[in-house]
């Protein structure tokens, strides 16, 4: 579909941005779903890509969805996507949700040193 | 009489004489006028100095720290503002490259750019190395700075997957520091030569540094040779080095750091799990 508006340098367009974006939030959710309910990271993360899911398959028209999501043109929300399941995948992988792994030394953060 | 007169009409033709001077100099005069007029700007007492912190700034640059330790608590070890609107966040190593993935990455976080990657050497720490990560968000436009920590032996994630900018800010500090980056592609000297030896920027390393190069007559080429000069016992000083105005010498060092107590209850909650 056409969309209104030069698409930014360097970005490739997107033929069919809906079908994408759908598949890579459905791909987040998958990996959400593995991290525990009560991370900080799946609490703060979930809400976020299931309504913009929302979006992308309730508004038939490309121009519409970009408003309603309201976060630059669709190639850039697809590849905030992709960032973003890069992330969830790390984040899954190194368990960021334990508790912290080593306190600092002592004096390790002092300013001016002794 | 006639004097008299003269004496009047003088300053009459000096008014005149000015006022012809003028008419003709009026358009060039203008243009420094227009010139100042361009680029005025609004004075605010005072030499250069930082304006005065926002506070609805620094209380969302606070809330920002909350969240970002919140999502990162196993390794997120403190959160900290300097000079007043500088969000710090102080990780622990292993942490270093998931932090700045999800800085990157999240979609409320969005710092793209990596400004610079920077090291300070603190002998008298038991991990001498600081490693401090500059990283800025063309979106919010808003920068942060994440520092962690390291020693000679241990070596340190590379972020080069995370950003493709780092490559050589890793290989300058590997160079001047000694730091060891694992999963650098490329990891060698950047801006000392080929046969240099030890790291410059470390602060036991000899003002005449290890090594000198000559050329050597009867070899007929460049030699490396060991110095032979003994280099007294140096103590270092880390306050600046630069002539500061006396009023604001301590201010600067007492704004550095500003724990936040949001943190120190979420540091709680850590242990207590």
């Amino acid at each position: 579909m056409k969309k209104d508006g030069p698409l930014k340098c360097k970005w490739k367009v997107s033929k069919f941005e809906k079908k994408e974006l759908a598949d890579i939030y459905r791909r987040i959710l998958k990996t959400i779903v593995k991290i525990p309910p009560n991370a900080p990271y799946r609490q703060n993360t979930e809400p976020i890509i299931r309504h913009r899911w929302a979006l992308v398959e309730n508004i038939a028209d490309p121009n519409k969805l970009e408003s309603a999501i309201n976060d630059g043109q669709l190639e850039e929300v697809i590849s905030q996507a992709k960032r973003e399941l890069e992330l969830s995948r790390k984040m899954l992988e190194v368990r960021a949700w334990e508790p912290l792994v080593e306190s600092a030394p002592t004096n390790q953060w002092k300013w001016p040193p002794t | 009489m006639a004097s008299r007169l003269v004496r009047l009409i003088r300053p009459v033709t000096q008014i005149s004489r000015s006022n012809a001077i003028n008419k003709v100099a009026r358009p060039i005069t203008a243009l420094p006028q227009l010139r100042c007029q361009s680029t005025e700007v609004e004075k605010k007492g005072g030499p250069c100095m930082r304006p005065p912190v926002n506070p609805l700034v620094k209380e969302r640059l606070s809330d920002f720290g909350v969240y970002v330790a919140e999502n990162l608590q196993k390794f997120v070890q403190k959160v900290r503002i300097a000079n007043g609107d500088e969000l710090e966040i102080l990780v622990h190593p292993d942490g270093i490259k998931t932090t700045l993935l999800f800085l990157k990455s999240h979609h409320t976080c969005e710092f793209l750019n990596i400004v610079d990657i920077a090291c300070v050497d603190v002998p008298t720490r038991r991990y001498r190395f600081e490693l401090v990560y500059n990283l800025m968000s063309l979106k919010h436009n808003t920068r942060i700075r994440v520092h962690s920590y390291t020693d000679e032996l241990t070596p340190v994630e590379s972020v080069i997957d995370v950003f493709m900018g780092a490559d050589w800010y890793e290989r300058e500090i590997y160079d001047m520091f000694g730091v060891l980056f694992t999963g650098h592609p490329d990891l060698r000297r950047i801006l000392t030569d080929y046969a240099f030896d030890g790291h410059p920027f470390r602060k036991d390393f000899p003002l005449s540094g290890y090594t000198e190069l000559r050329y050597d007559d009867e070899v007929e080429r460049i030699v490396i040779e060991p110095v032979e000069l003994t280099q007294e016992f140096r103590k270092f000083e880390y306050s600046t080095p630069w002539e500061s105005f006396p009023n604001f010498r301590e201010a600067d060092v007492k704004s550095e750091e500003i724990p936040i107590k949001q943190i120190e209850k979420a540091a709680d909650e850590k242990t207590d799990k």
